[in-house]
């Protein structure tokens, strides 16, 4: 099997915590460090979170921590959907020691590329401010950086706004400079994440594994799932680490795609070429369109049901 | 003519405009009362000569009004490359037997509607110019609009640029004008019009009318469709006539209630008309979209359309 080794860019963020489990449990990823990003909830919350997790899967990831605010607007937090601590209310201890990082998350994911050669492998479920600021520090970086796959973005509709995806919508500039990088780029939004749903039973069902893991899971996805009207709750985080790890479970295309940033009330909308006659001049994202929903949900069920309590 | 639903045909002709007054023309259910033209798919000047022209041809004899040379902000945009350089390329048509009104556009639609016993529908096949100026320059008559029917925008998708169709994008001001007036938008958008499909088979049978309509009306099918058949499409999708159309039968048509904004900014979206389908803004829907027609009786309604000219 083939290993890859991923950077986890979170902003820890219910769905992001499943993502990071199932990226901890899939034996075809290596983390290699996981990066901090005010999204969901505020920096300091998704760096504790990620933390929290360290403890929970009784690893010790290095986390870093990133930007506090999008590049040119003020941050616009989920606590609807996420709860007031990220992890929709639910309380996980924080590790008794971890070490004082001070080295910024830009500086340790390029340190962390540069060592791997080109073979490190960037997953980034939240904005894209950590990367873009990444990009802009170390112009070299785009070398070293085989691909993103990253949650974001829709080639149809939107969610946060009618035009534009939360994550995208969040720091449009930043997600703008990371789609015209150059660096290979997977963009698992909204048209194949809409259809990564676990319903109330499927939830319970990993909960019934009597673990810690499955009582985080699915209380702390309590809040989107009332919100959804029976369509269940919606992974989207949880799709960029299974596509990372098991693409065969998923179908796309490559597409033109370019992000607004100077528009009205379309700011932050990934504009794909898919379904126009008219192309952009390349195609420089593989959208990932469809996925194989048993699968998924037995998968992500058995990732999650393989851990044990460790306290 | 009591029960028929007086019309104002704002349009610039174009192949598929034509097909479009030949539709009304036809219909028992309804009453033109004028023809307003704008510059699109052509100049106004050609556009204006080709909309005397088909009404010659249709027994047409109906105030034809021309409308502005720009429109409101913008410089001219137009489609040759789809409609030729007269804007209705392709089969002979008589001399205009008609002339142009004295009134400008905007002047004729307003003794139309000020001059009509019912509240009248505008059905725009073009650019909003007409419309957006009538509406700003008479304020007094907006209650006497019942509805506008347009052909144009798209909720999924764009055709001259990824986001924007053509009619918005040549004038996105006067659109959102439009869409913003409280006037009720009866949308046509590339989402159904591209569903509403001519076929090969179609064009033969059309022909085979035999009457001195069926045959030009053929001609103008075919020649649209050859700009079409070399961008993948399997037959002519008749844009603009499905305006018409969902006056005539709307029991042909899916539509759905959403609130639609123009986006007149924007690098890669200005002219894009975003549809709130998650309902996101909670706002109120200010346009019904059709999303979805049955096709075979949309062939049927044309069929019996160009039926009526005799054999």
């Amino acid at each position: 099997m083939d290993k890859h080794f991923v950077w986890l860019d979170c902003d820890t963020g219910t769905d992001d915590a499943a993502a990071i489990l199932c990226a901890n449990g899939l034996p075809e990823l290596e983390i290699v460090g996981i990066s901090a990003v005010a999204g969901n909830v505020e920096l300091e919350k998704t760096y504790r979170n990620a933390l929290r997790l360290n403890r929970l899967m009784g690893t010790d990831y290095p986390v870093y921590q990133g930007a506090e605010k999008p590049w040119r607007k003020e941050l616009e937090t989920g606590y609807r959907y996420h709860g007031e601590n990220g992890l929709g209310g639910v309380e996980l201890p924080l590790p008794e020691r971890y070490p004082e990082v001070t080295e910024k998350a830009w500086d340790a994911l390029y340190r962390a590329a540069v060592r791997y050669e080109g073979a490190l492998e960037l997953i980034a479920t939240g904005p894209l401010t950590n990367v873009a600021t990444a990009l802009v520090k170390y112009p070299d970086l785009k070398k070293y950086l085989a691909r993103i796959v990253i949650m974001g973005g829709s080639a149809g509709a939107g969610n946060r706004t009618p035009a534009a995806e939360y994550n995208i919508y969040a720091d449009p500039d930043a997600a703008s400079a990371v789609f015209q990088a150059g660096i290979p780029l997977v963009m698992c939004g909204l048209d194949v994440t809409m259809k990564a749903y676990f319903m109330e039973e499927d939830l319970l069902a990993v909960k019934a594994g009597g673990t810690t893991v499955g009582r985080l899971f699915h209380d702390s996805l309590q809040a989107p799932l009332q919100t959804q009207h029976g369509t269940g709750v919606k992974l989207h985080d949880v799709v960029a680490v299974m596509y990372a790890a098991r693409p065969d479970m998923f179908d796309g295309k490559m597409a033109g795609v370019r992000v607004e940033t100077r528009g009205g009330c379309t700011n932050g909308k990934t504009v794909t070429d898919l379904y126009s006659d008219k192309k952009f001049p390349d195609k420089n994202v593989f959208v990932v369109l469809d996925i194989d929903h048993a699968r998924f949900v037995r998968e992500v069920s058995e990732l999650l049901l393989s851990y044990r309590d460790l306290e | 003519m009591e029960n028929r639903i007086p019309v104002i045909m704002d349009c610039d002709p174009g192949h598929d405009d034509a097909i479009g007054l030949l539709l009304a023309n036809a219909s028992e259910k309804i009453d033109v009362l004028a023809v307003t033209t704008c510059g699109g798919n052509q100049t106004v000047e050609k556009t204006t000569y080709n909309a005397q022209r088909v009404c010659t041809l249709l027994d047409m004899n109906v105030p034809i009004g021309k409308g502005a040379a720009r429109p409101l902000t913008e410089v001219p945009m137009n489609a040759p490359s789809v409609h030729g350089k007269s804007g209705l390329d392709g089969p002979a048509l008589p001399e205009p037997a008609y002339p142009i009104s004295d009134l400008s556009a905007i002047e004729l639609m307003a003794q139309t509607i000020r001059s009509a016993d019912r509240p009248v529908t505008i059905v725009s096949t073009g650019p909003m110019t007409n419309t957006a100026g009538f509406l700003l320059a008479h304020p007094e008559l907006k209650h006497k609009v019942a509805q506008v029917s347009m052909m144009g925008g798209g909720i999924g998708h764009g055709n001259w640029t990824p986001a924007a169709e053509f009619n918005i994008l040549a004038d996105p001001e006067a659109a959102d004008m439009v869409f913003r007036s409280g006037v009720p938008i009866l949308m046509a958008g590339l989402d159904v019009t591209e569903q509403a499909l001519i076929y090969r088979q179609d064009i033969d049978r059309i022909r085979a009318l035999g009457n001195h309509v069926a045959s030009v009306v053929a001609d103008w099918i075919e020649f649209f469709f050859e700009f079409h058949r070399q961008r993948g499409y399997a037959g002519a999708p008749l844009h603009d006539p499905v305006a018409t159309a969902a006056l005539i039968a709307p029991e042909l048509f899916q539509m759905r209630e959403l609130y639609v904004q123009i986006e007149t900014q924007g690098e890669f979206c200005r002219g894009a008309t975003v549809g709130d389908v998650n309902g996101s803004t909670g706002n109120a829907p200010n346009a019904r979209c059709i999303m979805g027609l049955d096709r075979q009786g949309f062939v049927d309604l044309l069929c019996s359309a160009v039926q009526t000219y005799g054999r």
